[in-house]
């Protein structure tokens, strides 16, 4: 595995979009975050961000920050499409096999990608709520709900494994990624509005609908109440997309011709 | 032991069938040519021996070991196209390279240098030229100085000069005892350092074996005199001649057993017929192998 990283550091070491891509994915999410933390604690909007319960002071500013940075995770997706289809562009997904890498230690370079993109984007939403939550709160620091970010984390994982699975099974950045967003963007979220509508609350366990489902827009989300299983029921229902889309990478790449 | 042994390799692509029960061994220290015309299956064979294209059915050993990763790192491979990261330099893709190897990365400014590339080091591969693209693929081949070498159509896209230079590299790499697998399509590009051949022809095994078991090159001579029409008539019926005809300015002309050139020409002057040009020629391995696939053909 040490070998495995070391290469792909190789790889994007002086990778110009690369560093734009990560420095873009780790700024926007923030900018979002202090954005609405500071429209929300100013002027009219001041009195109600009061009625809503405070939501960026501790414990509410972690279900705040995970939801505001939830709708920015396709910047991470973006960058691990770049770096999958690269490898089928430039054919070096041959030549890194050819060179001695087993087609398994092709695949755990990107997972190696996803993991590191994830703790990434979980360590910027961390760091963006305690700062946010100690700036633009009224209390002191404090790690209840927390949990919200994890279910964070959880989204941007099976996103970033959809996002995966799209490139590896399409091997061209531009379709994969028009293909990821219209995913990403409207189909999850417009089939999941037909299953709630004909079928039921089993509409909320689409891939990214469940990560939604965890995270209610807070300043909308209580206003709203709507049928729900219990939170474990959605977290299930993401590690088993994970492990479905990691499961058909790791099948198409031992068996395809390269 | 064989370096590399296949059993039965068979592939077929939708309704093509690029390879049908191919069996050969490579010796150690041998040069082993795979021949073949374009699309006859030489690169879908080095492709599924290198693990990038899977085969429908066969077996193969390198090293009398099943193929895997540790074996293909001991072998400098160049299939088909360079294929490096076009927005890294030449230096920093050998990096990548010699990563993935777990060895070779002190050896970069050497093979570079043999390959004529290291003033273009630090620029972009997606600025270089063809030649300069194959001549980083085959840097990348010499990295770590790997005892078999597996070359695909290794002078491809380079002029005059870098094919020679790629020859020589070749001999001398040959000369040193390391095996060296040439599919080439170039038949003069092999002719001369080859020990071994196998020739395919539309995914079918032709034949393999040492070269000179595998093709009978009969000698031929060359000649010309002022009248070659006569000189055919003659010639003829010199004892064991079996042909003789005018190709251009010269004669061609075969013998059951290797010709005498000394005999041949007292046999003309004898005859009142000066000859102006004599020579002994060895059949080429192209004719030789054109003869081969021609006659498969009827």
């Amino acid at each position: 595995m040490k070998n495995i990283i070391r290469t792909e550091w190789l790889k994007v070491r002086t990778y110009r979009t690369f560093w734009v891509m990560l420095i873009l994915a780790a700024i926007i999410p923030v900018i979002s975050n202090f954005f609405m933390a500071n429209l929300f604690s100013n002027g009219d909007l001041k009195k109600a961000t009061q009625l809503m319960g405070q939501p960026f002071s501790f414990p509410a500013v972690w279900l705040s920050v995970a939801s505001i940075s939830s709708y920015t995770s396709g910047l991470f997706a973006i960058l691990l499409i770049i770096l999958t289809t690269n490898e089928y562009t430039f054919r070096t997904n041959r030549q890194n096999i050819i060179d001695g890498w087993d087609r398994r230690d092709f695949v755990y370079a990107k997972l190696f990608w996803l993991v590191a993109l994830s703790l990434i984007a979980l360590a910027i939403t961390t760091l963006t709520g305690i700062i946010i939550g100690l700036s633009y709160g009224d209390t002191s620091l404090s790690f209840e709900d927390y949990r919200y970010v994890i279910y964070y984390f959880l989204q941007v994982v099976v996103a970033l494994s959809i996002a995966l699975l799209i490139a590896v099974l399409l091997k061209r950045a531009g379709i994969a990624i028009v293909i990821f967003f219209a995913y990403s963007m409207m189909l999850d979220n417009i089939l999941s509005a037909i299953l709630k509508r004909y079928v039921g609350q089993v509409g909320g366990l689409l891939p990214l609908q469940a990560g939604d489902q965890l995270l209610p827009v807070p300043l909308f989300g209580k206003l709203i109440s709507e049928e729900m299983y219990d939170a474990y029921v959605y977290v299930i229902a993401i590690l088993v997309y994970i492990s479905i889309a990691v499961y058909i990478v790791f099948r198409k790449m031992m068996k395809s011709d390269l | 032991m064989s370096i590399l042994s296949l059993q039965g390799i068979s592939k077929r692509y939708g309704a093509v069938q690029a390879l049908s029960g191919v069996s050969f061994d490579v010796p150690p220290g041998s040069v082993f040519g795979i021949l073949g015309p374009n699309g006859s299956g030489k690169t879908t064979l080095l492709g599924i021996v290198t693990d990038v294209l899977k085969a429908d059915s066969g077996t193969f050993q390198l090293f009398g070991k099943p193929a895997g990763a540790q074996e293909r790192r001991s072998i400098g491979t160049l299939l088909e196209t360079p294929n490096f990261y076009h927005y890294l330099s030449g230096w920093k893709n050998l990096e990548i390279s010699a990563s993935i190897k777990q060895r070779g990365a002190d050896d970069i400014e050497r093979v570079l240098k043999v390959c004529g590339l290291y003033a273009r080091k630090d620029a972009a591969f997606k600025t270089y030229s063809l030649g300069m693209k194959q001549r980083l693929a085959l840097a990348s081949v010499l990295l770590g100085d790997p005892d078999v070498l597996i070359l695909d159509e290794p002078t491809n896209g380079l002029d005059p000069s870098g094919i020679a230079e790629v020859r020589s590299i070749i001999h001398d790499l040959a000369g040193s005892g390391k095996t060296i697998i040439l599919a080439s399509h170039l038949l003069d590009e092999v002719e001369k350092v080859c020990t071994h051949v196998a020739i395919l022809q539309r995914g079918q095994l032709l034949l393999s074996g040492a070269v000179s078991e595998v093709i009978q090159r009969n000698d031929f001579v060359e000649l010309a005199a002022a009248d070659n029409q006569a000189l055919v008539a003659l010639i003829l019926r010199f004892p064991g001649c079996n042909s003789a005809v005018v190709s251009g300015s010269s004669v061609i002309a075969t013998f059951d057993s290797p010709p005498d050139t000394a005999a041949i020409n007292g046999w003309c002057a004898n005859n009142g017929i000066w000859l102006s040009q004599l020579q002994l020629r060895k059949k080429s391995l192209e004719k030789a192998f054109l003869e081969l696939t021609h006659t498969s053909n009827s």
